[in-house]
């Protein structure tokens, strides 16, 4: 009777699916893991002999070597620049526009508002084409300039940061104006601070989207020293067809920036998604 | 009167000032680009060459355009096999964590884990996990004398579980943080309520998790149903678009047709398309939020 009683309990089940699922989730990465540390020229490791000797860095030597072929610091340096770039930009501008939007009068907000909120129905996939026409009439392919300003998140960012200010009690803001402060002091004094934890979620979420993005930065980077990771990534390792130990070294290296980010801010990232969801 | 006159226009340039950078880059990068596709979509010529005016021919083609019809259904079949298993897999994982169990923070970490890694990454581990003759599986198989009869990448089925099973691994942790959400927005009363009742765990799921989950269930439906129609990077990286067009989504052979083909105009019809597609789904999706609140 009561090993039944165990056998319902969902607890039990929990613990079983749980541990289970995670293991399937973490073995493709400890996989890739490993077979970084084979030796260059491995082809995939099976089962049986994955944990054997011997294993080396020189897979991670062979992808570091500078020769023009895998250039991992100069794409992982474009892909935190145009990271960096893209979030400060919008999470600052769309915060300066949430809070005119939220808390200034002024004819004309709904307009604006509408406009705003129409370009969450605008994929940036449907619009690559048009976009790489501009770039490529202003002169900028292969720029920083044609990686950054296409396709910011700026409406999403807009309205996670508008709905945040609609909510800040309004006795804060006439205080301050009863005091005599300038519009940009109140942003810069009471909503800046108030809000810093939603831009902080918010600067996340867009940060994963800009490391992720690869239709973009593929059809307007192609010189290697311009190419980000996602798009240097898979031109490097088109040349190796059977060797997976230098193949699974880049990726290793490839990640490490984002696996670090995820530790340190795992919880600011689960807010970020979660406010996402939310609204 | 008129201090008040001089308040609103002092408002006005307030306002402005505080929008002006934002709308800039918008209208620039966002709006205008729209209306130049939707121009482009009315003419012939390539990609930096001359365009002459053609009306709606690149529509009217579209029409007849085998290959336009088959990215669609590929698409609309992807949101068919990814969107079920997407709230199923998510939903779990999210009542798992919820649990409380021994190591929470450690199976909520490794559930997420893949999310935070590249398309390029997660396409290049999977290639080389499932490619025939040389993957890990077909490897690992004919180490024990088994020879894999099927191949992942060698048709429409199997090349769209292959990406079917990338996408879950790699996004399984995103909606589980969606649906995770939901459940800690249910109070705990309702099932200290349920409890004196004498409800059994099953009873309480149903009567009151789920019913209590329905709106981040939309929300991931719409979701997933949005980004299959983005989808590009899976079908690029893992199975190329092949065997033949067979695993090509709408974005990919938009690709194909303004990167490969170089005709922006027709290019520029399918992508205009694809924007009212989603465009509709999104006022679907914002029709919902209304309507809950």
């Amino acid at each position: 009777m009561t090993s039944i009683k165990r056998w319902m309990n969902p607890r039990v089940w929990a613990y079983v699916f749980g541990y289970l699922f995670a293991v399937m989730m973490i073995a493709p990465l400890l996989w890739m893991l490993i077979s970084a540390f084979k030796e260059p020229g491995s082809t995939v490791t099976i089962l049986g002999k994955l944990f054997g000797t011997p294993f080396s860095l020189e897979s991670f030597a062979k992808v570091m070597k500078p020769d023009g072929t895998a250039m991992m610091w100069r794409w992982t340096l474009n892909s935190v620049i145009v990271g960096v770039v893209q979030t400060a930009i919008t999470v600052l501008l769309s915060s300066w526009a949430a809070f005119a939007v939220s808390r200034i009068p002024f004819k004309g907000k709904t307009f604006i508002f509408a406009l705003i909120l129409a370009g969450m129905m605008v994929p940036v996939e449907s619009i690559v084409v048009p976009l790489f026409q501009m770039v490529t009439d202003m002169g900028w392919s292969n720029s920083y300039n044609a990686l950054i300003w296409p396709g910011m998140m700026l409406p999403l960012a807009f309205l996670i940061l508008k709905q945040f200010i609609d909510q800040l009690p309004n006795e804060l803001l006439e205080a301050a104006k009863m005091d005599g402060a300038g519009i940009f002091r109140i942003w810069a004094r009471i909503i800046f601070p108030l809000s810093s934890s939603s831009m902080a979620a918010v600067s996340i979420f867009i940060f994963i989207q800009s490391w992720n993005n690869l239709l973009w930065p593929m059809l307007v980077a192609q010189d290697t020293a311009m190419m980000t990771l996602p798009v240097g990534i898979p031109t490097f390792q088109s040349i190796f067809a059977t060797d997976l130990a230098v193949p699974m070294a880049s990726n290793v290296l490839a990640s490490i920036p984002a696996l670090l980010v995820f530790l340190f801010f795992q919880k600011h990232i689960i807010k970020g998604i979660s406010m996402t969801g939310i609204k | 009167m008129k201090q008040h006159r001089s308040h609103a226009y002092k408002n006005y340039l307030a306002a402005l000032a505080f929008l002006a950078p934002f709308m800039v880059i918008y209208l620039w990068f966002w709006i205008y680009p729209i209306i130049k596709g939707f121009m482009t979509s009315l003419s012939k010529g390539s990609m930096g060459g001359e365009k002459t005016f053609a009306g709606l021919d690149n529509y009217s083609y579209m029409m007849s355009d085998d290959k336009f019809w088959s990215s669609l259904w590929n698409t609309l079949y992807f949101i068919l096999i990814s969107t079920p298993s997407i709230v199923v897999l998510g939903l779990v994982l999210a009542l798992i964590v919820n649990m409380k169990l021994k190591g929470t923070t450690l199976l909520r970490t490794a559930f997420f884990m893949p999310y935070m890694l590249s398309v390029s990454v997660i396409g290049s581990i999977w290639v080389f996990i499932l490619q025939s003759r040389t993957g890990f599986i077909a490897e690992t198989l004919s180490s024990m004398g088994i020879t894999m009869g099927v191949s992942f990448f060698g048709s429409w089925g199997m090349g769209w579980l292959s990406i079917l099973i990338a996408t879950l691994w790699w996004t399984a942790g995103f909606n589980m943080i969606l649906f995770l959400a939901g459940l800690q927005e249910i109070p705990d009363d309702l099932y200290e309520a349920a409890d004196i009742d004498g409800a059994g765990a099953w009873n309480k799921f149903r009567f009151i998790t789920m019913p209590s989950l329905k709106g981040v269930t939309a929300l991931v439906v719409i979701l997933q149903t949005i980004s299959s129609f983005k989808l590009f990077g899976q079908t690029w990286l893992i199975t190329k678009g092949g065997p033949g067009t067979s695993t090509t989504p709408l974005v990919h052979y938009i690709y194909q047709i303004a990167f490969k083909q170089w005709d922006t105009g027709y290019a520029a019809a399918v992508s205009f398309v694809l924007f009212l597609i989603i465009a509709l789904i999104s006022l679907i999706q914002y029709k919902l939020l209304m309507s809950k609140s």
